[in-house]
């Protein structure tokens, strides 16, 4: 086990600059997710923790060591790939045994951590067959236990889930989830789904163009969005954002006003967000009032797109008595709950 | 029409595929089966391609058995194949994995390498011949002279010409399977290697391990493909010992020459289908016997 530390990391092909100098501290036995949409840098970033990329500027630390000029192989480090890279042509005991090749246990030894590895994925009984006999799950499964039976000191997972249908992910997702809680070795997991992110993590890292937006507990990455993009890339559906403008102690939003009091002068341009869970359909008048335009059942709650003032906000209502295409509908919310960005999108409150 | 129209969709797709079909079925029966089984036929007759065919029964096959030229042009064939497949595999893919490697002027060699495969046999042949002539002709001679060696009779020796001959054809169809191994290399996964990578096991054992096993089908592919052309090697050696085709003394003759040389400048027909006869089966066993040793159990 041990801590990862990243110091003022830059990557750059030619003059491109893909990653701009982000420092990062992983505890020892955390669970971390990197997250963030195509070409942000999460993988650039975990492939150089791997060694599987050079480093442009700044230090990687495993442990105590600066690992930045160590082969992949002296850094004591697990990696598991999006395309699982396990060997089509080896069965699956010698594939979660390629790992022992360079370790000095003996062939007894090799054997039972192999076994040990393979129970505790419950993988025992696929042993001997070969990797185009198994389900894409088993295949996710062997590619971790191939990581796992080295024992090393971080696990490096790079969109480990991506080739998996909707059921099969979450499952995997709970079972490394599990894995972790027993295991108890510090996990850097890379992936574009939030879902995954939130459900994971002990700490999300939020990454766009290369640098970090926000780093913090699934928790606070939701109510506390750093900035904008955080707000609206955590979450689903997205946070509405809406223009506004601040003057006399209120926010003027959508023909609507607030009460609310900011540290800004007259006059500021803003914009609001608002969580559609935390926009309250009723009948009585809220804050809002607008036209129903479109409905999304999911079950348990319907997906309201209400236009108001010509613009379309998304509210959660409820599944059983969905309000009626058309309807003008009143939206409430708690002024606890709005989150305010300045035009750049850095986070007022 | 009404026919036609009743048919179900797949019905009408075999229709369709048997007219689009039916004009290679029918050139190859004319012009490869009927010739085919004509030859096998054949080679139980005489025949000097102009008289009348007369029926002898097995005498071409035993008048085979006993032909000592023929047994010498029987194990050239098999040194062509046994030397020439293998070394041009190992060459091939020696070059093909270390030139997948290199970005650097990566088209110019792939390039280089794959010219020979796009010249003509005939002009090559002719060049190398040169290449191989005594002093003061020949550039290797030359060479070879000049730093104060004894020159090598290449091709007129009979110990040396087999090889000199089977060098250029090896290096004529070395672009090919380059061609062939960087395509086998390139649909190997990179995340294969860099999970090997981390894993931290040798160079050695990645290609031993993971490249090679990966590039079976594509090995099976050229094994089989270069011995059924190392097994019909003739142009090269025609045009190599032209003053003597096969010589010197049958030392570099292979098959197809021999039954070119029975069938056209002894115009023994049936003799040379009876020997074109063996050439298939040969050519028809080698082939299974590749594929089936080396297919995936």
């Amino acid at each position: 086990m041990a801590t990862v530390s990243i110091r003022n990391l830059v990557k750059a092909y030619g003059k491109t600059e893909v990653l701009h100098g982000i420092s990062l501290d992983v505890a020892d036995g955390e669970f971390v997710v990197f997250v963030g949409p195509s070409g942000c840098g999460k993988s650039t970033t975990l492939r150089m923790i791997a060694g599987l990329e050079e480093v442009t500027g700044g230090d990687i630390m495993i442990g105590d060591r600066v690992v930045n000029n160590l082969e992949p192989k002296d850094r004591d480090i697990a990696m598991v790939f999006q395309n699982y890279a396990i060997y089509p042509h080896l069965t699956v005991r010698k594939n979660i045994g390629f790992g022992l090749r360079t370790s000095k246990l003996s062939k007894p030894e090799r054997e039972e951590r192999i076994n040990e590895v393979a129970a505790m994925l419950s993988m025992t009984e696929y042993l001997d067959r070969k990797p185009g006999q198994l389900s894409g799950g088993q295949r996710q499964r062997v590619a971790i236990g191939r990581a796992m039976v080295r024992d090393p000191a971080v696990f490096l997972f790079d969109e480990p889930l991506s080739n998996l249908d909707a059921q099969l992910r979450s499952q995997m997702r709970l079972e490394i989830k599990k894995l972790h809680q027993r295991v108890g070795t510090t996990i850097i997991f890379v992936t574009h789904d939030q879902v995954e992110a939130m459900t994971m993590a002990d700490r999300i890292v939020i990454m766009k163009d290369g640098s970090i937006q926000q780093v913090g507990t699934p928790a606070e990455v939701f109510h506390q969005p750093a900035n904008a993009f955080v707000a609206q890339f955590i979450g689903a559906p997205s946070m509405n954002m809406l223009p506004a403008r601040y003057s006399g102690g209120a926010i003027k939003v959508a023909g609507s006003s607030i009460a609310i009091e900011l540290p800004l002068p007259d006059g500021s341009e803003l914009t609001v967000g608002i969580r559609p869970d935390d926009l309250i359909v009723s009948a009585t008048p809220g804050v809002f009032e607008g036209l129903v335009s479109v409905l999304e059942p999911l079950g348990s709650l319907t997906l309201a797109h209400i236009d108001i003032d010509g613009a379309d906000i998304v509210a959660v209502a409820d599944g059983r008595t969905p309000p009626a295409v058309g309807s003008k509908v009143h939206l409430a919310v708690e002024t606890a709950n709005l989150h305010v960005f300045t035009p750049d999108g850095e986070a007022l409150r | 029409m009404k026919l036609y129209r009743n048919l179900s969709i797949s019905q009408k797709q075999v229709v369709w595929a048997w007219t689009f079909l039916a004009l290679p079925v029918l050139f190859y029966v004319v012009i490869r089966f009927y010739p085919t089984l004509n030859a096998i036929v054949l080679s139980f007759q005489d025949w000097n391609l102009l008289g009348a065919r007369t029926w002898v029964g097995l005498e071409n096959y035993d008048r085979l058995i006993h032909d000592p030229v023929f047994w010498k042009v029987f194990k050239n064939t098999f040194i062509y194949l046994i030397l020439g497949t293998p070394l041009s595999l190992l060459a091939s893919f020696t070059i093909a994995y270390h030139l997948d490697k290199i970005r650097f002027l990566h088209g110019t060699l792939r390039a280089l390498y794959f010219l020979p495969f796009l010249t003509s046999t005939v002009a090559m042949a002719w060049v190398w011949r040169w290449f191989y002539q005594p002093v003061p002709i020949g550039l290797f001679n030359n060479f070879i002279a000049s730093m104060g060696f004894q020159q090598i009779a290449f091709l007129n020796s009979t110990t040396n010409a087999l090889p000199a001959i089977l060098l250029p054809a090896i290096w004529a169809g070395l672009g090919f399977q380059i061609i062939i191994f960087m395509a086998g290399l390139r649909a190997i996964p990179i995340s294969y290697y860099e999970a090997a990578r981390i894993d931290g096991v040798s160079s050695w054992t990645i290609l031993r391990e993971i490249t090679v096993p990966l590039l079976k089908p594509t090995i099976v592919f050229l094994v089989v493909f270069s011995s059924i052309s190392f097994l019909r090697i003739f142009d090269q050696v025609f045009n190599m010992t032209t003053n003597n085709p096969g010589g010197p003394l049958d030392s570099t003759k292979p098959l197809v020459l021999m039954i070119y040389q029975t069938a056209f400048t002894s115009y023994d027909m049936g003799y040379a289908a009876a020997q074109t006869v063996v050439l298939f089966s040969i050519l028809l066993v080698v082939s299974l016997l590749q594929l089936r040793i080396m297919r995936d159990r």
